[in-house]
């Protein structure tokens, strides 16, 4: 059976007045139907990017390098305007990081909602898809203008519009950094809720290690336009096998026992004008030899990981990789954000 | 209540803006080397002379007893005599007003139904790497291009060569429909070079600022047609800037446009009021600037409401975050 999404060595750049940036330099990732898959990386490491493109939703100075994207087994690459138009109506749903920002603001949130639900059989009962939400008082909400709202709200009704049509894949890109962090785990829960309920995937974009960790079955760690470490959720932050996986576990709040010292990942991400000619992380990399800088590490398997590191095999022999402080931290602490920016 | 008193401040500034043009104008006049005596009478007229006229007119007066005189006969409606035709100022700038007034709407309508599709167009139109140069080029010829020029080289050609539209030739448009309007064009689309290509370049702007907001990509990510999406999404929220431009287009050509009324002999206020100034025609002067001045208050109130209409946010009773 045809994975419901498939990125195969995606890779796109930007073109910039008198330079190229390279955002993806070969994603490899599949999303199975009914499964939730967190992405997570630092700013910069491309996962808005491949978020984006699953809608064919980049900028127009974006390129598609090479590679491909499918959406159960369509490459969205080839497919026409109106052929693409048809995939997003009736396959993919997106949830926007700025919830209020992403409501048009000249029109009353029950017209535009009735707007974005015409003619896709769903159901044109405004007040009925503001209660499964749950958005109290959806009559009054349904003649707010979206400036009137909270963010938590508006990004209920974002979801709303999102959800109403069942699409078979929900890319949230960080649905919930904005939001209050008391607001932020409802408006969580019930995506997934929503998710659960109608079959649809999830693919998570989030700095949010932990509440990845909490509600995703799957874990895909991006770091320089690639996905360097995949697998259970679980596995891959209690027991990375990539260094930098390793060290973004550290540097996560949560992670920490009362008193310990928080490790920073040292060094900045890296920018890449074209394809790394070796890891892209060598250069913050404590484990990192010759190799590393000239060869690109192709995927290898950890246990249930699927890894992209040239010392994986000897690193997973090794307590080099042990996670500071609590082992399982992941399964018990509140969710705490990774890094204050979002980009 | 908020809207009352928003009224109550519009208002209240709209009378002290009138009250300090008219100040402004009387003493700008006042304050001019030459008043009306010397020019009517010419150079070679007695002293004398000059003063008969000028009590005559009770232009000896102080400034003050002056514009005290003019202030209470206006209040009741009243804006004097023209010194030169000895008809009431009223009448004479009501007469004109017309051909202005038409002037104004056929150079406004042309910009917006023309102006505003070309910068929806050239908007989506635009790439990244800084397309659409050419437009960029037309755009900006047609906003520096003098009307003094453009207007000559119409003037020049259309007399020229026998190609159908007159230049000059008014006539009302009660008595002779075709002939009005074969005279209005060619003015009218003087005026409306100036005001389309501002027209097209603000909406262009205002089109880009709104292609970037997060509303028309979720309405992309949604799988709506770039058609519904410009018709439901991106008119009305690039809308503010362009009413706003169009009404002060409006407001100054209402005021008169002076360079064109002349080169095509149109009896419209600008260029009568700038005849009254060469002749110290003072309650003239006066009654036209504060014509131009309240018809620039009134567009601005106009503008005010329908953005306000537009966008809710920015609207005369917009409420603030009520939940």
């Amino acid at each position: 059976m045809t994975p419901l999404m498939e990125a195969d060595d995606l890779a796109v750049d930007y073109q910039a007045p008198g330079r190229r940036v390279r955002a993806l330099d070969g994603v490899d990732l599949t999303v199975a139907r009914g499964e939730t898959v967190g992405i997570v990386g630092e700013s910069g490491s491309g996962k808005s990017t491949l978020g984006s493109a699953i809608g064919r939703l980049l900028s127009q100075n974006a390129q598609l390098s090479h590679g491909a994207l499918t959406i159960d087994g369509e490459s969205l690459f080839d497919l026409s305007a109106v052929q693409m138009r048809r995939v997003r109506r009736e396959k993919l749903g997106f949830v926007f990081q700025d919830p209020i920002g992403s409501l048009d603001p000249t029109k009353r949130v029950g017209a535009q909602l009735r707007l974005a639900l015409r003619g896709r059989g769903a159901s044109l009962d405004v007040t009925g898809q503001l209660e499964r939400v749950r958005l109290a008082d959806p009559r009054r909400i349904a003649r707010a203008y979206p400036h009137q709202l909270s963010g938590g709200m508006a990004q209920r009704v974002a979801i709303a519009m999102a959800m109403a049509t069942e699409p078979e894949l929900l890319v949230a890109d960080e649905p919930t950094a904005a939001l209050d962090s008391q607001v932020r785990d409802d408006v969580s829960t019930m995506i997934f809720a929503l998710a659960a309920e109608a079959g649809t995937s999830i693919l998570w974009l989030s700095h949010d290690l932990a509440a990845v960790g909490r509600r995703c079955g799957r874990v895909a760690v991006m770091y320089g336009g690639r996905v360097v470490e995949d697998g259970p959720a679980s596995e891959v932050l209690a027991r990375p096998a990539h260094p930098y996986t390793h060290a973004l576990a550290n540097s996560a709040p949560a992670s920490a026992a009362p008193g310990e010292r928080l490790q920073p990942v040292p060094g900045r991400p890296p920018v890449l004008t074209g394809p790394s000619p070796g890891c892209a992380f060598a250069d913050r990399c404590g484990f990192a030899i010759e190799r590393c800088r000239s060869e690109r590490p192709r995927p290898v398997r950890i246990k249930a990981q699927s890894v992209l590191c040239h010392r994986a095999e000897e690193l997973a022999g090794s307590a080099a990789l042990a996670v500071h402080g609590v082992g399982s931290a992941v399964a018990t602490t509140p969710p705490v954000p990774l890094g204050g920016d979002r980009s | 209540m908020r809207l009352f008193l928003w009224w109550l401040r519009r208002a209240v500034s709209a009378v002290a803006t009138l009250a300090g043009v008219s100040i402004l104008v009387f003493l700008a006049l006042r304050a001019m080397p030459g008043g009306f005596a010397e020019t009517i009478l010419g150079p070679f007229a007695s002293a004398e002379q000059q003063r008969e006229l000028a009590e005559r007119y009770g232009l000896d007066d102080s400034a003050f007893v002056q514009y005290w005189r003019w202030l209470q006969a206006a209040i009741g409606g009243d804006f004097g005599t023209s010194m030169i035709s000895r008809e009431p100022v009223a009448s004479e700038l009501g007469a004109r007003l017309p051909v202005t007034g038409q002037l104004a709407v056929m150079a406004v309508l042309t910009a917006l139904f023309i102006g505003v599709p070309l910068g929806v167009l050239t908007a989506l139109r635009a790439r990244p790497d800084g397309g659409g140069a050419l437009g960029r080029l037309v755009s900006g010829l047609g906003v520096s291009l003098p009307e003094f020029v453009l207007g000559s080289i119409v003037v020049f050609v259309f007399s020229r060569y026998a190609l159908g539209l007159s230049v000059g030739g008014y006539v009302p448009f009660a008595d002779d429909p075709a002939g009005n309007l074969t005279a209005m064009i060619l003015p009218a689309a003087v005026l409306s070079v100036f005001a389309i290509s501002a027209t097209a370049r603000t909406t262009r702007d205002a089109v880009l600022n709104v292609l970037v907001e997060p509303y028309v990509t979720a309405a992309v990510a949604r799988g709506e047609s770039p058609a519904f999406i410009i018709r439901h999404h991106i008119l009305r929220n690039a809308a503010t800037p362009v009413v706003v431009l169009l009404s002060t287009i409006t407001a100054y050509l209402l005021g008169g446009a002076i360079i064109v009324e002349y080169l095509f002999n149109l009896p419209g206020i600008g260029s009568y009021v700038v005849q009254a100034v060469g002749r110290r025609d003072y309650a003239v002067v006066q009654a036209g600037v504060l014509l131009a001045a309240t018809v620039f208050i009134a567009l601005n109130v106009i503008a005010d409401l329908v953005v306000g209409l537009i966008d809710p946010r920015l609207g005369v009773t917009a409420e603030g975050r009520s939940m």
